[in-house]
């Protein structure tokens, strides 16, 4: 493959996308809010991986100040996330985000 | 030779990582497990020469907000209690959808005019690629706006923990 000496930039990519998948079913699939937001930074980390690779490929920084961004959003989601995560716990005594779909009834 | 074994031996470990952060049923577990994929991650990070964003994945990633993590778990202390999966056709659709966007991926990536086929810059790396100075070099002049506006997405929402720790929630 064409780009990087060593390991092309395919595998990285193909890496990216097994990790964001596997959050996608941590998502869709588990169902305790906790674990829930712990596969969505799975799935940041994955997209992290995808812009180190394509900053490496191009030889441009950009997409490891990209990277940076990313994190400081993961950074807050994870702040408020978790107090938001501590406030329900405290009022319904359960994780479980199938009790906690209030808006539905 | 010994990139791609490296990059072979963390990419094994981050994936089976990842499927026990999913699977596993000790929310605790699955926070290491986390981080048992975040610090693989800052591996291959280096690999793609990004030593600045590697060190950071691992204080920053590994050692604030999963500490974090791990904290409000064990805060809570909720185990066994919920349903680990969720139950009947919601779970087979969930692993549907995550089959279809596995697929949608694979496709975009390993088309032939897809950015994975893009030819490299031709320029050599540069000798600092990667490096605090270069980053902030471009982050401080390039990105400045996105920059203070991410000041103010973390003032934003160290204000939004604090009242919702604070308050009283009926």
């Amino acid at each position: 493959m064409l780009g990087a000496p060593g390991v092309p930039l395919l595998w990285y990519q193909m890496l990216a996308a097994i990790l964001f998948t596997i959050g996608v079913v941590g998502v869709l699939v588990r169902r305790s809010a906790l674990v829930i937001f712990m596969s969505i930074e799975l799935m940041l980390n994955a997209v992290n991986l995808s812009f180190l690779a394509f900053s490496y490929h191009l030889k441009q920084v950009d997409g490891q100040v990209f990277a940076f961004f990313v994190m400081v959003v993961a950074a807050a989601e994870a702040a408020v996330g978790l107090a938001i995560i501590l406030v329900i716990f405290k009022n319904r005594a359960t994780l479980n985000v199938d009790d906690i779909a209030t808006m539905k009834d | 030779m010994l990139e791609a074994l490296l990059f072979a031996m963390f990419a094994g470990t981050a994936i089976g990582c990842a499927l026990g952060v999913v699977f596993h049923r000790n929310p605790v577990h699955c926070a290491l497990l986390l981080v048992g994929v975040l610090l693989n991650l800052a591996g291959i990070f280096i690999l793609l020469h990004a030593q600045f964003v590697a060190a950071l994945q691992v204080i920053v990633y590994a050692g604030a907000i999963m500490v974090l993590f791990l904290f409000v778990v064990m805060l809570l202390n909720v185990k066994g209690e919920t349903p680990l999966l969720t139950p009947g056709a919601a779970k087979f659709f969930g692993f549907l959808f995550a089959l279809i966007v596995f697929v949608e991926m694979l496709w975009t990536v390993l088309q032939p005019g897809g950015d994975a086929g893009a030819p490299a810059a031709q320029a050599p790396l540069p000798a600092d690629f990667g490096s605090p100075a270069a980053i902030g070099r471009v982050l401080y002049t390039v990105w400045l706006y996105p920059f203070e506006i991410t000041s103010i997405l973390l003032l934003v929402a160290v204000v939004g923990a604090v009242v919702l720790a604070k308050r009283k929630f009926v």
